[in-house]
């Protein structure tokens, strides 16, 4: 009798860990959703904002950094009271990131685990607690490592134009077979720009964005979701708040030590030696064990207590060398040269010049999603070390375009504030310079007027100089010379984007003018 | 002139064919733009005698970007454009397509705000987003200086090309125009720009349009091709219809108090046999609509 109760009890249990799986696939999918919609003409802001605000480490780090409380950001409690709640299920059910790297996890480990000392699960407290103490000074720089920030920036700069580039290969090889045309056209015309941009965006460097995820991946190999065990600030946070969790894994009367659960816990959460019971801060709530358990022993009881605190959780000491450490990068960040001078092309999206934007910014790229040239890059070195992948606007690889203001609505935090298409199109971004080297009627004397063509300021930040000079041919002739209305001008780009001068444009465009120029 | 122009065909050198009856062009002043567009084809001898039954068309308006709304005379005006979609279905065309490849934003906007896409779809025509794919590589053996250039295939394959250009200010071409509109059906643009005349007419000699409507509803003086200024902007009420563009060309230069051979493409156009723009020689139609 007891085997057919037995699989009958286990089929019941796998129930919960597929249902589990059917979840996480459900909050990637809704993941990429929101990510596709997030473009000028897509979804609602709100909607598309919807992960970053349910990201309590976000939402918390850019309340201290910038002190301003945005409405959207109490979405966070509900990651905050499932968590107290549930412990983890954030990180087992939710997380887009700690999916994928389920998904692409190795299919079966092989011999032993050479798995990281547990001491290594403390790296994601010490994150944790930089970021938020970093955050009290008004610094974000650490956020490039939030997960979700990780898996958004990811998308936005390098899968997504790979992917765009993919495909666009694929369609343009395939077109050359003349029945497919009506389909591929249709294909094509379906596309863009729902899913990808209308004509393909460049983002620089776009394969080290992806480095860094596929390094992620990679670690699973070193133990199953290395990430979310040893690294994850989120996870770090999450795991602090779920020493209270009122619902907690353990075993009850029945089991037989047989370790099955905790060689299937992909967290390595379980400890023989506290009875099989896992330490709720570890925990993601993934039911493996449940499943696995040949004698239906785990159970989850609730408690109002905090679990027991575990070496690697944070103590005094870890504390104050997350401190020290965070003193230092500020005081670091600070006697950078980019503190004292803009760097020349610092370029930012309309309006997050003068809105604090390293106070706010939380490195997620999302404006670089939305913006539909692919002008808005992570900066690498425009913004210093401090504002490394803070956005940028690169006018040789996009322009902002005139009839868009896009980034101010998706970015989930306002540091581009959500400017009216109006009041974006009179925003002063930058100023642009001839350079009367390369520029086609200054070097070479003759006709171009590109720039002043593509303005679109209504009186043309550039104007013309029509001039009389001898040709090579020793002709006379007349050429119009563009030059800049510093008063018109809003830093837009196009100039630069669209000048025919191969290599560097013959103009330019720079950090805008203080007051006093 | 030839109707439903087939694409191989070399342009003949000879300028305008006999016109049969009809004038070589048709200026329509003071009216509703509707009523222009329909009273000066009507004059010209009714759409008929371009847009054939199961014919497929393509309208190709100015929808140069998408920063502003009609009333700034950047792009085509949206019932002149919504008119000749009409017409042509009434002749019996088999679809109407309209479309142009903006160069400052994305087509899907450019459509909206211009207002055009909303009087297309109500007259029973197809905006159509000109797909990255489907400019082809394509030689133009006739041609002076323009000797190959991408081009959207569409418009060499359709039955007819109905070119409908807004009239205004630029620069370097001094107007845009009929020939100066043909631009957006290429991806290429910063190879037009040196030599400009003679690259258009030799575009024009590969694309020649059945018809050309200079939309003057309202023209665009100075800060051209972008706009963005009411003060820019004089309403004329004016639409000219012609087979030949380079007469269409040559009168609108006249609005702008412009003579034909300031215009760079209009003497290249001239000088290439694609039309007349010796106006003195035309039979013109000038006709005013309403009250």
């Amino acid at each position: 009798m007891a085997p057919r109760t037995d699989h009958a009890t286990a089929r019941a249990r796998r129930r919960w860990t597929r249902l589990r799986q059917a979840v996480q696939y459900l909050a990637l999918i809704a993941f990429v959703a929101l990510f596709l919609g997030a473009r000028r003409g897509g979804w609602p802001a709100d909607v598309v904002n919807l992960p970053m605000r349910l990201d309590p480490l976000a939402m918390l780090a850019h309340l201290l950094a910038s002190r301003t409380w945005l409405a959207g950001s109490a979405l966070a409690l509900l990651t905050i009271g499932l968590t107290i709640a549930l412990g983890r299920a954030w990180c087992g059910w939710l997380c887009p990131l700690g999916t994928a790297l389920d998904i692409l996890s190795p299919r079966r480990r092989r011999g032993p685990r050479a798995a990281p000392a547990d001491a290594w699960r403390a790296v994601k407290y010490g994150l944790l607690l930089a970021i938020l103490i970093a955050a009290l000074f008004a610094n974000l720089t650490l956020l490039i490592f939030d997960p979700l920030t990780i898996l958004y920036r990811t998308l936005s700069v390098s899968i997504w134009p790979a992917l765009d580039q993919v495909v666009t290969g694929a369609e343009v090889a395939l077109y050359r077979l003349a029945p497919l045309r009506p389909a591929l056209s249709a294909l094509d015309g379906w596309l863009r720009p729902k899913v990808f941009p209308f004509e393909p965006v460049f983002y620089r460097y776009a394969p080290l964005y992806a480095g860094l995820f596929i390094g992620l991946v990679l670690l699973n190999w070193a133990a199953p979701r290395f990430w979310c065990r040893y690294l994850c600030p989120l996870g770090g946070l999450l795991g602090l708040l779920s020493k209270g969790a009122i619902v907690r894994r353990e075993t009850g009367a029945g089991c037989k030590e047989c370790q099955a659960c905790a060689r299937v816990c992909p967290m390595d959460a379980i400890r023989p030696e506290q009875g099989y019971a896992s330490d709720p801060g570890e925990c993601t709530m993934c039911l493996e064990c449940l499943a696995a358990c040949p004698a239906n022993a785990v159970r989850f009881p609730a408690h109002l207590s905090l679990a027991r605190w575990s070496p690697y959780d944070p103590n005094r000491r870890q504390a104050l060398v997350a401190l020290g450490a965070a003193l230092a990068g500020i005081g670091l960040f600070r006697s950078d040269a980019a503190a004292r001078r803009d760097h020349p092309h610092l370029i930012r999206p309309p309006g997050a010049r003068e809105n604090d934007l390293l106070a706010k910014c939380i490195r997620c790229a999302a404006c670089s999603r939305a913006c539909p040239t692919g002008a808005i890059q992570p900066a690498w070195t425009e913004a210093g070390l401090e504002g490394f992948w803070t956005p940028v606007l690169v006018p040789r690889l996009g322009y902002c375009d005139y009839s868009c203001n896009a980034c101010g609505q998706v970015c989930p935090v306002q540091a581009i504030p959500p400017l009216s298409l109006a009041a974006k199109r009179e925003r002063v971004i930058g100023q642009a310079y001839i350079n009367q080297n390369r520029c086609l009627p200054w070097a070479e004397r003759r006709d171009c007027i590109v720039c002043e063509e593509m303005c679109p300021v209504p009186n043309k930040a550039i104007q013309l100089e029509k001039v009389e000079v001898r040709n090579g041919d020793g002709e006379l002739v007349t050429v119009q010379r563009p030059y800049v209305v510093r008063d018109r001008r809003i830093g837009c780009g196009i100039c630069e984007y669209k000048c025919p001068v191969s290599g560097e444009a013959a103009i330019r465009v720079y950090v805008p003018g203080g007051g006093t120029l | 002139m030839p109707t439903a122009t087939p694409v191989a065909t070399v342009v003949p050198p000879t300028p305008a064919a006999p016109a049969r009856g009809y004038p070589d062009l048709v200026v329509a002043r003071g009216g509703e733009p509707e009523e222009l567009v329909r009273r000066a084809l009507a004059a010209l001898g009714g759409m008929e005698r371009f847009v054939k039954r199961g014919d497929d068309v393509i309208v190709k308006p100015n929808i140069c970007n998408a920063y502003h709304t009609y009333e700034y005379a950047s792009t085509t005006n949206p019932w002149v454009v919504g008119a000749l979609v009409r017409l042509a279905l009434e002749a019996g065309a088999r679809r109407v397509r309209v479309m142009d490849y903006p160069f400052g934003g994305s087509p899907e906007e450019a459509y909206v705000r211009s207002g055009i896409q909303e009087q297309v779809k109500a007259a029973g025509g197809q905006m159509e987003i000109m797909s990255g794919l489907r400019f082809i590589k394509t030689k133009i053996p006739q041609a002076q200086s323009l000797r190959e250039c991408e081009i959207y295939e569409d418009v060499l394959k359709a039955d007819v090309v109905i070119n409908v250009s807004i009239a205004k200010h630029h620069n370097l071409a001094r107007l845009t125009l009929g020939m100066k509109n043909l631009m957006g059906v290429i991806r290429d643009r910063p190879a037009l720009h040196s030599n400009l005349g003679q690259r258009l007419a030799d575009l024009t000699g590969r694309i020649r349009p059945a018809l050309t409507v200079v939309d003057a509803v309202r023209i665009l003086v100075a800060n051209g091709p972008t706009g963005g200024n009411l003060d820019d902007v004089k309403k004329l009420d004016t639409v000219i219809v012609s087979p030949d563009i380079v007469a269409a060309d040559a009168y609108a230069a006249t609005l702008f108090g412009l003579q034909p051979n300031d215009l760079a493409y209009v003497r290249a156009g001239t000088a290439a046999g694609l039309g007349r723009s010796d106006l003195q020689h035309l039979t013109i139609e000038e006709l005013t609509v309403g009250a």
